[in-house]
């Protein structure tokens, strides 16, 4: 008896002195704003305060650090950006900005003016395209590929789109049952015959059940995607 | 400020609760059981067990080289058509749960129509609720910007207005 409670007490004793992992450099460069803070401003407004993490426990959409959630349109060399390259090197560099939300002309119920995009736009770590794979938020069916969206139906339900990934670098099919972080593709600037800027758009849609209602809707990604890239700097994705 | 009170108000009151929604299955209709010719076994084969209803637009219905990936709750069927990739899916599960008190959500629920239709990142869309199951149609082009079923809503509507129910069991 007393052995075993020697034995117990050291245990827990180790347990208590057991050194946190030390930041890696990624994880101490990583900053962000916060959830609903379009950057820059006439961007539109986002969902200020709804810190909740939608899809809890997801891995990040791109297999490797770095990458960086901005804005495409309002970016640098965007439609509606600074004159300058896509590739400039501001885009490419923390902090990350939400654009859930950002300015679109397409209906969206949960933003405030009714209306904006309904994803995230994330940049790979190098303005490269068909170098980054994409990989699987959760384990889950590949349920649909299009001219340049491939959407994953997850265990939980939740339904995630990853768009303009390059046709040909495809590495599953419909049907197809795939395990979380199983690559999907390469990013790119896939957008059919008409070429958009390299990134990946992602976006999540869930059901809402209210009073023996319900509704589909795309659901802020964006903290989600924060508590997987630090899983992923940390080596747990 | 109205807007902080609200997503405040929508985290303290969102839960992360699963499950099934409710279906109010359509009383059986012999124009549903039967259709003029056989539908393809790609499809009959698939939704065998699907358990919510599933429907297709008509002209559709018998292309046998439809995609078919279904299980008990949710179903998605898709095919090519000249330049552009159509899917229709329906899923009976729901992952959310908000209080019928949320000033957001009851508004939200409120202005929502019976179907609604958009463009949105080049794709054409349909959403709508029907027997209390959601369901989704897509359309997305090769020339996202020139295809008129991907800049205009008349092709999806008519997607929509000839959908009939094949199959799906309670």
């Amino acid at each position: 008896m007393r052995t075993v409670l020697i034995i117990s007490m050291l245990f827990f004793f180790s347990a208590c002195v057991q050194k946190a992992t030390p930041q890696t450099e990624e994880e101490k460069k990583f900053s962000y704003y916060p959830a609903g803070q379009l950057s820059p401003e006439k961007s539109g407004d986002g969902r200020n305060g709804d810190n909740y993490i939608y899809a809890p426990g997801i891995r990040f959409p791109i297999e490797a650090a770095p990458a960086y959630i901005n804005s495409q349109v309002y970016g640098i060399g965007g439609l509606h950006g600074a004159r300058g390259s896509l590739c400039d090197e501001k885009n490419y560099q923390y902090p990350w900005s939400d654009n859930y939300c950002e300015k679109r002309r397409w209906g969206m119920p949960l933003c405030p003016g009714g209306k904006g995009h309904q994803g995230v736009d994330i940049r790979t770590a190098t303005c490269e395209k068909n170098k980054y794979y994409t990989v699987a938020v959760e384990n889950g069916l590949i349920t649909y590929i299009g001219k340049y969206t491939v959407k994953l139906r997850g265990d939980s339900g939740r339904t995630y789109r990853y768009l303009h990934m390059n046709s040909s670098s495809i590495l599953v099919r419909s049907g197809q049952k795939v395990k979380r972080g199983e690559r999907l593709g390469l990013v790119s600037n896939n957008m059919g015959s008409t070429k958009t800027s390299i990134h990946l758009h992602f976006d999540m849609k869930q059901t809402i059940k209210i009073d023996g209602k319900s509704k589909t809707v795309y659901v802020p990604p964006y903290t989600s995607l924060i508590d997987a890239y630090k899983r992923l700097l940390h080596g747990n994705p | 400020m109205r807007l902080l009170f609200i997503t405040l108000f929508l985290c303290s009151s969102l839960s992360a609760e699963s499950g099934l929604l409710d279906i109010q299955w359509p009383k059986p209709n012999a124009k549903h059981q039967k259709p003029s010719t056989p539908y393809p076994a790609v499809l009959t084969n698939s939704i065998k067990e699907v358990k919510l209803p599933v429907y297709l637009p008509n002209s559709y219905a018998y292309n046998k080289n439809m995609i078919v990936v279904a299980d008990n709750n949710f179903y998605t069927v898709s095919f090519t058509l000249q330049g552009a990739d159509i899917m229709i899916s329906g899923d009976k599960t729901y992952q959310e749960s908000v209080s019928p008190t949320n000033p957001e959500f009851k508004a939200i629920m409120k202005a929502s129509p019976p179907v609604e239709f958009m463009q949105s990142e080049g794709i054409m869309s349909a959403e709508f609720n029907r027997h209390g199951v959601n369901y989704s149609m897509a359309v997305e082009c090769e020339k996202p910007k020139t295809d008129k079923r991907c800049t205009e809503t008349t092709f999806i509507k008519e997607l929509y207005n000839q959908l009939i129910m094949v199959g799906g069991r309670p």
